[in-house]
């Protein structure tokens, strides 16, 4: 009986709950962004899915001249950097003192979304493209077989998620993005460049997402609408997590993507997705907040 | 004396009433050149102008932003296709969908409408993204293939009745629907009840303080959307004779707000005026080059920084000083 349990969990439970673990990771990368920008700009970006697949082209591009992948981490991060800064000054500022920011700067953010999906199929062709392997081979973990690089993207992602917490709530720059998360006008008068915060956490926001582009491009291969599935999960860890909580993002995009990735164990996989926007939909009557508070706030 | 809104109205329907001359203009050299492609196209555009009226109903007079319309015009397109399957009725198919938009629009309602603002574009978007992955994934709904083979149909008035499968007989059919469903929307604005909505997305706090129930009017706006993009998809199946989930999809509802915001939120003709726009541009940007979505999607950023008020938001203050009175902007 014990060892029936113990073989059931090593064989079927502990390795679907890696692949979720992978998938989570993942998940809160882009889903972070998504948060952080909500939080201090009020913003619901449409198109943080296709900065997503922007990384991973970029990425595409610069391998196919034979950058080695590692340092295609750090010139990604610093080429999306400056899209997002031109994309809040000249874009989205442009609508964001309209008196219904949130429909305008949606609508916004969803055109330029759909723009850069053809952009991408006109430069690179609808044909997924999958690069190699970064790290080749396997481990066993506990009787579970690894793939390394899928490893490594638990550990790099976990080291990712808490250097941003670390600058959002223990520099001197993280509270002045806090702070004008939580009264703009308040923070502006105490000296916060609260024009280059907004812009620059944009611009931070979706070159997180670019980053968990060039990760997960080994695993989930590169195509131009690769930003549209990954978006919707990415979406409902937000609001299950509470819109602009970075807490809120770890913790339900780690349980969202296990509560994905064990049920498809006992229904058809098919399933999940309903499932969970289920528990989003669920999750926006009854608490629309979320589980934790937003940035800046309590 | 007429007030603003009156005045604006007028100008609407007078735009409206242009359209309509067009469209039978269009419909008559279609008719004489023997056209099959141009007029189910213009068929199409109007019914997707329908799905774009419902959007406006929310968007443009309660202020509240669905990313999920395309969950009544599939679920109409759906039903309106398996009750063709069973019984070749137009009426039937009518009837059917006007009653489970109702009911589906009421749950729907009641379930959006805890929540306001950005909340409430995510909930109709997470709900339809439900529906659309259960339908997706549902062999009796002919999961990813849709159901195929809707037999043609006849409506019948009675005195007369139309063929689904004339070209032109069927588009002035829609156009008459499409119309019917504008002046019902243009009425219903008109009476206090639209007022009440107008006074709703004002501000929802003072409205209680006049004494009136901020909760009925929001649902029952939601359900009146619902009822006409359901209706608007009924027609569908009788067109292209299929449905597919693809009509299920948030490219659906996303096109829908694409379509009225270009064509101008609030005014009720310009969702019209948008759903032609859009469906011509594609065809004309779609036979030069297959990347429509870029130029698309670049001309509704421009209408959403430089024209927040659409195409409408140029033409309609013009009728208006033609019709006379002060305008006021």
């Amino acid at each position: 009986m014990m060892t029936a349990a113990l073989e059931y969990f090593q064989f079927v439970l502990a390795p679907q709950m890696l692949i979720g673990l992978v998938l989570g990771v993942a998940v809160i990368l882009v889903a972070l962004g998504l948060t952080i920008i909500f939080g201090l700009l009020d913003v619901i970006n449409m198109s943080h899915g296709e900065f997503y697949a922007l990384g991973a082209f970029i990425a595409l591009a610069l391998a196919s001249i034979g950058l080695p992948f590692w340092l295609l981490l750090l010139l990604v991060l610093l080429m999306m950097l400056p899209v997002g800064y031109i994309v809040e000054r000249g874009l989205i500022q442009r609508v964001f003192h309209s008196g219904e920011r949130h429909v305008t700067t949606l609508l916004l953010t969803f055109g330029l979304g759909l723009v850069m999906e053809d952009a991408f199929r006109l430069a690179f062709g609808p044909n997924p493209h999958k690069p190699a392997t970064p790290i080749a081979g396997a481990i066993d973990v506990f009787g579970v077989f690894l793939p390394l690089y899928r490893l490594f993207l638990i550990a790099g992602g976990a080291v990712i998620v808490a250097l941003v917490a670390l600058v959002v709530y223990r520099t001197r720059l993280g509270a002045m993005v806090r702070a004008a998360a939580f009264d703009r006008h308040m923070a502006a008068s105490l000296g916060v460049p609260v024009q280059h915060v907004y812009a620059g956490a944009f611009a931070f926001g979706v070159a997180l997402a670019g980053l968990a582009g060039v990760l997960l491009a080994p695993i989930y291969s590169v195509f131009p609408t690769m930003g549209r599935d990954f978006i919707l999960m990415a979406f409902t860890v937000v609001i299950v997590g509470g819109m602009g909580s970075i807490a809120g993002v770890i913790v339900a995009g780690l349980l969202l993507t296990q509560v994905q990735a064990i049920s498809s164990l006992y229904i058809s996989p098919v399933w999940s997705d309903p499932i969970v926007f289920g528990i989003m939909v669920i999750m926006l009557m009854v608490r629309p907040q979320g589980l934790f508070g937003r940035l800046g706030h309590g | 004396m007429a007030d603003a809104l009156t005045r604006s109205m007028r100008a609407s329907h007078v735009l409206a009433a242009v359209l309509v001359v067009a469209a039978l203009i269009f419909a008559a050299v279609g008719a004489a050149i023997d056209d099959t492609f141009y007029l189910r196209l213009g068929t199409e555009a109007l019914i997707f102008a329908g799905l774009a009226l419902s959007v406006d109903i929310l968007l443009g007079y309660t202020g509240l932003l669905s990313l999920g319309q395309a969950l009544y015009f599939g679920l109409g397109a759906y039903l309106s296709a398996l009750v063709l399957m069973v019984t070749p009725s137009f009426w039937a198919a009518m009837g059917a969908t006007l009653i489970a938009a109702i009911v589906v629009g009421a749950i729907g309602g009641f379930i959006a409408n805890r929540v306001r603002g950005v909340y409430f574009a995510l909930i109709t978007f997470g709900m339809a993204q439900i529906v659309a992955k259960i339908v997706y994934n549902t062999r009796a709904l002919g999961a990813s293939d849709g159901l195929i083979g809707v037999p043609v149909i006849n409506v019948n008035f009675g005195i007369a009745s139309i063929s689904s499968a004339s070209p032109v007989g069927f588009f002035l059919f829609t156009l008459a629907f499409i119309v019917v469903l504008y002046a019902l929307a243009a009425y219903l604005l008109d009476t206090p009840f639209g007022r009440l909505l107008i006074a709703l997305k004002a501000n929802e706090r003072r409205v209680p303080f006049l004494g009136y129930s901020t909760v009925t009017p929001r649902l029952t706006a939601y359900v009146i959307a619902a009822v006409i993009a359901a209706l608007s998809g009924a027609l569908y199946p009788m067109l292209r004779g299929f449905v597919s989930p693809e009509l299920l999809f948030f490219s659906t509802s996303g096109n829908a707000v694409i379509t009225l915001v270009t064509g101008g939120v609030g005014t009720l003709v310009g969702a019209l005026y948008g759903g032609i726009l859009l469906t011509v541009l594609k065809s004309v940007v779609g036979s030069y080059t297959e990347h429509h979505l870029i130029v698309i999607g670049l001309l509704f950023m421009g209408a959403v920084i430089f024209l927040p008020r659409g195409l409408m938001g140029i033409v309609r203050p013009a009728v208006e000083r033609w019709l006379g009175g002060k305008v006021v902007p």
